[in-house]
């Protein structure tokens, strides 16, 4: 497997800007997620790695090889990308093996090494007996593997995977999706996952990539990515957050929906806080640096509930682990535990 | 992991460079064929354009407003507008009764309504004319054109009410509305696009038919056309005549463009066939199966009963030796004119698959206005331009290339809808898996696309078999094919003798019509089922 190194890429259609100076870097080994709002370039970068487009300019470098210059690139099927599309894109017209053994040269390879090379792939994707299947015969999740077996043959330097789990129901998606990251894991594959599922962010990645149109705006393990934003927007993106109001004093004090203090005559910056649910305390007793509400809603998922209480005229989102006994209607007070995330407003 | 195959890994920006330079070389050439092919497809209409233009002005426009031709106008006006209601009428309503309601051997029941695409209009007239010696006039003529055209319009609607989801029409019924109410709100609204794409073959087909008009003693614009270029003292004339003709066929397809265009905004969005909403009562039924029966008796009964018994009346006399020869240079010339169509069509297929631009949307705009062109037309500009051409001209080469170009646009429609199959993603794949693009298209490509431009490419052949004017036009001297001894014997009401190659043109054409009678088939080849333009 190879490193990968991305740096100033930019690519225009028309007048409309897909990667505005691009620069990424991953090291041998790391599973990265590229996280970001439909529209914002997640798939044209992917595309621009694999060389099926071609960047106005910028470097693309797959270990010591460079493969993209400014408007020189390398042709797609030279670089050796392990590439899965959106919906797997299996070949209609052959069938397991076959669509598994594509990408071997037939030259070069003999023909047991070809099919014991397909065995040992159907044999990692859990698909043995498999062989004769067309593609339509499979379901969803089994076309999504033969895929990743197709694109895992060619020994690639990287794997790129294009929301591969979209098309999947809820439960099928997690397991494959973990059974998917083990196997990328297992064989030292550097690979980026495109996803606009947060969650399917956090938990497979080794690095979280946020973008937002044509650029990386904040990049990180997941730990970092979600618990220090560098913005109220890019926090959202990574999970649940509650942004309240807040000013900030020339003596570094906040004033916000959580503390009471008197307002001072000093200049002072309005801003935001970003407060995760997850770090706010909820109890029936209130204390000095608590604000009292009532319960409003409760949405319990089993495992945690979401409890949204109304403070002052806000809505407050806590998350707390179930069971637990608060009714709709409650007096409750919160207290926010977590740290203080204070972003002046521009 | 550096374990790569020997031979694999590349490096150096020489070879970087080279390969960008590949790709623009290849896009070049592909955009100067297309180039060349567009010029030889527009040559009819410049040519005309000229030729017409060689005329003094005035005498011109005297041609136009002479009593004679506006008669001839109103004629083709009437015709076209009269068969495109009934077909629409007719076609809509037998398509949404054999989709909707719950009949008998559905599957069975669906081919009479396409068999009479087998039949070309000239066989399918004088068969009539044969059974009621009377038969003549205009009404005779919409008779005949719209039981031959209803086909395309129930295909296509067929086609368009198996793109509607029928869980839509189950949310429509829970809304309190009737069955009356769901058609009009709900379904029609979404096939609009599909039901314009039938009338359009139907209207185009009717413009340009010529043998059935011809034998019926209607003027319509083909025969004033024929009529002025058999009296060769005049070719402006017809030129004239053929400029209006082209200008009523390209009216007809920018009408079914801007149609189209408008109903791609509310185009059905299927999620899931369901089982089909059937609608079972006793009196839809019966009234159903009553006219299936009687458009059966009028279109396939009458006209086989009429070849059958004229056949076995004259089996003795029959010529066989004439017959095979007939037969067999049919099918020569046909396989001609298909290659050349394939080739011919093959870039610009593959140009149109691909991004649009502005090169790819002007090219496209040529070939729309090209799928109007009338038989009569081609024939008519390619007989003046292959007199001064010398040794190719009266050729079997010669005719092929003209049926090349009459049925161009319709191959360029097969081949673009057969690549629009073959998904993105998968050739993204093929390339990252180490395929060059020549490989891409020889591994991936050619074995989705095969199956429809192949049988885009059979359409041709078996339409160019039953080809009536280009024919009689550019023959080579003395060479016969089916249509033209047909036409020879038909016109002069030697019905007998006719039969046995009607026989024979009538059964080889019924081939690929069963194809398209299978539902399945159906939607996906419909867009290069356009094989009316055999008049």
């Amino acid at each position: 497997m190879s490193s990968l190194e991305i740096s100033n890429l930019s690519l225009s259609f028309g007048e409309k800007v897909i990667l505005d100076d691009l620069s990424f870097s991953l090291k041998e080994g790391q599973i990265a997620a590229l996280l970001g709002p439909s529209g914002c370039g997640k798939t044209t970068m992917l595309r621009s790695i694999a060389g099926l487009i071609k960047p106005a300019s910028g470097t693309i470098r797959i270990g010591k090889q460079l493969v993209s210059l400014s408007s020189l690139v390398m042709p797609s099927h030279k670089r050796k990308i392990g590439y899965v599309p959106q919906d797997g894109a299996l070949f209609p017209h052959l069938n397991v093996a076959e669509n598994i053994a594509f990408g071997l040269d037939k030259t070069l390879l003999t023909k047991d090494q070809i099919s014991q090379t397909v065995k040992d792939m159907l044999q990692l994707i859990e698909l043995q007996g498999f062989e004769k299947r067309m593609p339509s015969e499979l379901s969803g999740g089994q076309q999504t593997r033969v895929a990743l077996a197709r694109a895992l043959s060619i020994k690639p330097s990287i794997v790129l995977l294009d929301e591969p789990f979209s098309a999947l129901d809820a439960e099928l998606r997690g397991d494959l999706r973990s059974q998917v990251i083990e196997l990328l894991r297992s064989r030292n594959t550097t690979a980026i996952l495109v996803t606009h599922d947060r969650e399917e962010a956090l938990v497979s990645a080794d690095v979280v990539a946020l973008m937002r149109e044509g650029r990386i705006v904040q990049e990180g393990s997941p730990e970092d990515v979600y618990s220090l934003p560098i913005s109220p927007a890019i926090a959202t993106s990574t999970g649940e957050a509650l942004l309240l109001e807040a000013v900030l004093s020339d003596d570094g004090s906040i004033r916000y929906l959580f503390n009471n203090l008197s307002p001072l005559e000093t200049s002072k910056t309005n801003g935001q806080v970003v407060i995760r649910p997850e770090e706010i305390k909820i109890t029936r007793s209130s204390s000095a640096n608590s604000a009292t509400g009532k319960i409003k809603k409760i949405n319990y998922y089993g495992h945690d509930a979401m409890i949204t209480v109304k403070v002052k005229s806000q809505n407050v989102i806590v998350r707390i682990p179930g069971p637990f006994d608060f009714q709709v209607g409650e007096e409750v007070s919160l207290e926010h535990t977590g740290p203080m995330r204070f972003f002046p407003s521009s | 992991m550096q374990t790569s195959y020997p031979g694999r890994t590349h490096s150096s920006l020489t070879q970087l460079s080279k390969s960008a330079r590949n790709q623009s070389v290849s896009k070049l050439a592909l955009r100067s064929t297309v180039g060349v092919v567009l010029f030889l497809s527009t040559v009819p209409i410049i040519y005309l354009f000229i030729r017409a233009g060689q005329k003094p002005f005035g005498q011109s426009i005297d041609l136009l407003f002479r009593e004679k031709t506006l008669r001839v106008l109103g004629t083709t006006a009437i015709l076209v507008l009269a068969v495109v209601a009934l077909t629409l009428l007719i076609g809509v309503t037998l398509a949404s009764a054999l989709h909707f309601i719950k009949l008998p051997f559905p599957s069975i029941l669906i081919i009479p309504t396409v068999l009479p695409l087998a039949i070309p209009s000239y066989v399918f007239t004088y068969t009539w004319i044969a059974f009621v010696p009377s038969f003549s006039g205009i009404f005779a003529a919409i008779f005949i054109l719209t039981l031959s055209t209803v086909p395309y319009v129930i295909l296509a609607t067929l086609a368009g009410l198996r793109s509607v989801d029928e869980s839509q029409i189950e949310v429509a019924r829970s809304l309190g509305l009737t069955n009356t109410e769901i058609f009009f709100r709900v379904v029609l609204p979404q096939i609009k696009g599909h039901v314009s794409a039938g009338v359009l073959l139907t209207a185009l087909y009717t413009l340009s038919d010529f043998g059935a008009v011809s034998l019926l003693n209607v003027e319509s614009l083909t025969v004033t056309i024929q009529n002025l270029y058999r009296a060769s003292y005049d070719r402006g004339a017809a030129a004239v005549i053929a400029l209006v003709l082209i200008a009523f066929s390209t009216i007809v397809v920018i009408v079914d463009d801007r149609v189209k265009n408008r109903a791609k905004v509310g185009e059905a969005v299927k999620v899931q066939t369901s089982k089909q909403v059937l609608i079972e009562s006793n009196r839809t039924r019966f009234f159903t199966l009553f006219v299936l029966i009687n458009l059966f008796t009028l279109s396939i009964v009458i006209p086989f009963y009429v070849l059958i018994t004229r056949f076995l009346d004259n089996r003795v006399t029959i010529k066989w030796p004439d017959l095979l020869s007939a037969s067999l240079s049919t099918l020569l010339v046909a396989a001609i004119g298909a290659v050349i169509a394939l080739v011919l069509a093959a870039p610009l297929g593959i140009l149109l698959s691909g991004r649009s631009d502005k090169f790819t949307r002007f090219a496209q705009r040529i070939i729309t206005v090209g799928h109007g062109l009338p038989g009569v037309v081609v024939g008519l500009a390619l007989v003046s331009i292959g007199s001064k051409l010398g040794v190719i001209y009266q050729t079997i080469f010669f005719l092929g290339f003209a049926y090349a170009l009459l049925f161009l646009a319709k191959l360029v429609a097969s081949i673009n809808a057969s690549l629009a199959r073959v998904p993105s993603g998968v050739k993204d794949v093929a390339t990252s898996l180490g395929a060059n693009p020549w490989a891409v298209i020889k591994k991936v490509v050619a074995p989705i696309a095969a199956p429809g431009i192949s049988l885009g490419t059979i359409l041709v052949f078996l339409t160019a078999m039953k080809e009536l004017p280009v024919t009689l036009m550019l023959r080579p001297t003395g060479f016969e094919t089916l249509a033209t001894e047909i036409w020879s014997s038909a016109a002069i009401n030697r019905f007998n003798e006719a039969a046995p190659y009607a026989l024979i043109l009538v059964l080889i054409a019924a081939l690929p019509t069963f194809l398209l009678s299978r539902p399945d088939k159906a939607d996906r080849m419909f867009v290069n089922e356009s094989m009316g333009s055999e008049k």
